[in-house]
């Protein structure tokens, strides 16, 4: 099983039943229903293959699969449980998700990594999750209060974005990794996804340990920058960035298409450099950095750079385009 | 409808005759480069090659080092023991590269039908179906060419893309040869076989056998002799072209080729590693001029290996970023090689290097996590 979800809510119930319908028109016929109306009929009676749904002035009736068909949706047990803050796990998630592969060819770039590891106190745990699609990678740390058990698992990217838009419900989120799927709970809602098997890149031993440039720069500002520029780096021209003594010329061009160009001052010393890269990447790295300021850490113009912010843990590291000529 | 059948056959015919086209060869034009950006080099025996104490391979000679006997494709090694005294430089592509593009595109303002099929060579339609008018126009784009750029260049005209070919290399260099059509076989028949495209030392030495030596032998051949000699569908090809008859249009606006190659049958069969090696490392280099030479680089190579008893084998391997240098592309050549020496050890007779899921230079060469 790919991914389930399962939620219940409190309703007025006569008489046990399961009905099983089909799933794309049942949820366009709930969100057109009228929306002054506080209360909706689901109703089927026994040995009918049909079943109604009634609001106000509107009515439907949908043809129904046999339950025997439904696949048993993995459910949370007791066993394995953890709990954790829904909203630092679901902040560390959507920090590295757009950094996941969705090319299929290669299944573990196309998930994320979520670690527990013990903490910097004997109280706490240590969340990583790291993301690549062999362009970028993303790896944010949080620190977590309470006990969690250690252990790793390769969770679908698209799975974690589901569970990212189910309404917030309390503080909490439950979990539990099982051998081939990870369930998570939050209040009434379920979820739960197949692992992905395999063998997730070491993002320790990519991270360069160091660096010839480190270039500060106001985040908004430079993000501005990228995004107006960014205008003129189609298909697959690069975003060039500039750095002279004092100054960071980002530019960009595009053959029969156009060109632009802006400059920035910056503390910037030594021999020249340019490095290209693909725009969307790396305007996807400044924003999901936070900070009023951002670091810009460059070896040279066909290694990788890394976009990060003082006192936050996390790192996106950008694979450069190698610039022709 | 059998009448279009006979319109389109009309047709070709008619643009068959009335096609007059030129091949333009620049001479030595490595060296003719070296010399420009270096003029102390004028007027010695230079050699544009690898390494020549190791396993480089001799891109280009200077017309002063050609006494010696060093050819293109010869090991530097080998020109070197022929001639120590010459000078032996490094390619610089990219300068070569600079001077290419200005002659093609010089040459595209005057022509409006042209198709580059190599740094240095191409092929030009000309709108006159006549020899003479012809031999004026191309004298003037010769001369006009040599002005422009200092480069010198031999011009071969003729019927058909075969002819005019053969005809660049007549007289060279700064050789203007034109070949009226209907003088095409009279032109091709006393030139030795190897002047065809298409015959390497090794067919030629086949047809020797058969006393073939010269391009009319070839094309003086029955197809019942023609079968006996060449079987197959090459055979009656190389027999066409020897007869002057090659239908292939100048095209100048060729798609962006699919896949780069060279492959070489050797004169005696090759049974060491060592020598494979090296032999690989010379087709990776000839393979990565030629991408360099259209802008182009690759992602996938794939070594091919006949053995001596004609059983063939590819291997291939896709990389994650272009290959970046002609080492690399020769090293992964080998480990292919390798690879395949372990399935089968035997000697073989023909290697070749073809690379593949090309790209633009620069435009694709988004760097990958070595993941």
């Amino acid at each position: 099983m790919e991914l389930s979800i399962i939620s219940s809510f409190e309703a007025e119930i006569e008489g046990e039943g399961a009905s099983v319908v089909p799933g794309k028109v049942f949820v366009d016929a709930c969100r057109s229903l009228p929306s002054g109306e506080s209360e909706v009929t689901i109703e089927q009676t026994s040995g009918s293959r049909m079943v109604s749904l009634s609001c106000g002035s509107a009515s439907y009736r949908l043809n129904v699969s046999t339950t025997e068909d439904f696949p048993r949706l993995p459910e949370m047990t007791s066993e394995g449980v953890f709990k954790v803050n829904r909203e630092a796990f679901l902040e560390t998630a959507g920090r590295v998700a757009r950094a996941a592969s969705r090319d299929e060819s290669r299944p573990v770039l196309t998930g994320i990594l979520v670690q527990f590891e013990k903490g910097s106190a004997a109280s706490t745990r240590k969340l990583t999750m790291a993301a690549t699609d062999s362009y970028r990678l993303a790896v944010r740390e949080t620190e977590l209060a309470g006990d969690t058990p250690e252990l790793e698992a390769i969770v679908p990217a698209r799975a974690i974005a589901e569970l990212a838009r189910i309404p917030a419900t309390g503080s909490e989120l439950e979990l539990a990794i099982h051998d081939n799927h990870a369930i998570f709970s939050l209040g009434d809602t379920t979820l739960s996804t197949r692992r992905i098997d395999g063998q997730f890149p070491n993002h320790r031993q990519l991270l360069p340990e160091a660096f010839e440039h480190t270039v500060k720069l106001a985040r908004l500002e430079f993000l501005d920058v990228v995004r107006r520029v960014a205008v003129m780096a189609q298909r697959t021209s690069p975003i060039r960035l500039h750095f002279d003594a004092g100054l960071m010329t980002v530019s960009a061009q595009t053959q029969d298409v156009g060109e632009a160009s802006e400059t920035l001052p910056v503390a910037f010393s030594g021999v020249p450099i340019e490095i290209g890269f693909n725009a969307e990447f790396l305007r996807e790295g400044i924003e999901s950095v936070i900070g009023d300021e951002i670091e810009l850490n460059l070896i040279n113009p066909i290694r990788p750079g890394l976009l990060r912010a003082e006192g936050d843990s996390f790192w996106y590291l950008i694979m450069p385009i190698r610039l022709a000529g | 409808m059998p009448s279009t059948g006979r319109r389109t056959f009309a047709g070709k015919i008619a643009r068959l005759l009335s096609t007059v086209i030129a091949h333009l060869d620049l001479d030595a034009f490595f060296a003719a480069c070296e010399v420009l950006d270096h003029p102390e080099y004028a007027g010695k025996p230079l050699v544009v090659s690898g390494d020549p104490h190791g396993r480089g391979v001799v891109m280009t000679a200077s017309y002063e080092a050609r006494p010696f006997g060093i050819r293109s494709a010869m090991s530097a090694a080998e020109a070197f023991r022929r001639c120590p005294d010459a000078l032996f430089v490094r390619p610089d592509i990219e300068s070569y590269r600079r001077r290419s593009r200005a002659v093609w595109e010089w040459i595209r303002k005057r022509m409006s039908c042209v198709e580059q099929v190599g740094i240095d060579e191409g092929y030009i339609e000309l709108k006159t179906p006549y020899a003479e008018p012809a031999r004026t126009i191309l004298a003037d784009l010769q001369q006009g060419l040599l002005r422009e750029t200092r480069l010198s260049a031999s011009i071969g005209c003729g019927g058909s893309k075969t002819v005019a070919k053969i005809a660049s290399d007549y007289r060279k260099p700064g050789g203007l040869t034109v070949v009226p059509p209907e003088q095409s076989a009279a032109f091709l028949a006393p030139l030795e076989l190897r002047a065809l495209p298409g015959i390497g030392p090794r067919l030629e030495a086949r047809l020797a056998e058969l006393k073939l030596r010269t391009i009319g032998d070839l094309a003086a051949l029955t197809d019942e002799e023609l079968r006996r000699a060449l079987p197959g569908v090459v055979g009656s090809e190389l027999r066409d072209r020897a007869r002057g008859i090659d239908g292939r249009p100048v095209d100048p606006s060729p798609q962006m080729p699919v896949s780069q190659g060279a492959e070489e049958t050797f004169p005696r069969d090759l049974s060491t590693l060592a020598e494979m090696e090296a032999w690989l490392d010379r087709l990776a280099e000839s393979v990565w001029t030629r991408l360099i030479a259209h802008d182009l680089c690759a992602r996938r190579v794939t070594a091919k290996i006949r053995y001596f008893d004609f059983q063939t084998l590819t291997r291939s391997q896709t990389m994650g970023e272009p290959f970046a240098s002609a080492e690399e592309l020769a090293a992964a050549a080998k480990s292919l090689l390798r690879r395949a020496m372990g399935e089968r050890e035997a000697a073989v007779r023909l290697l070749g290097v073809y690379a593949s899921k090309l790209c633009e230079r620069g435009k694709e060469a988004q760097i990958r996590l070595p993941l």
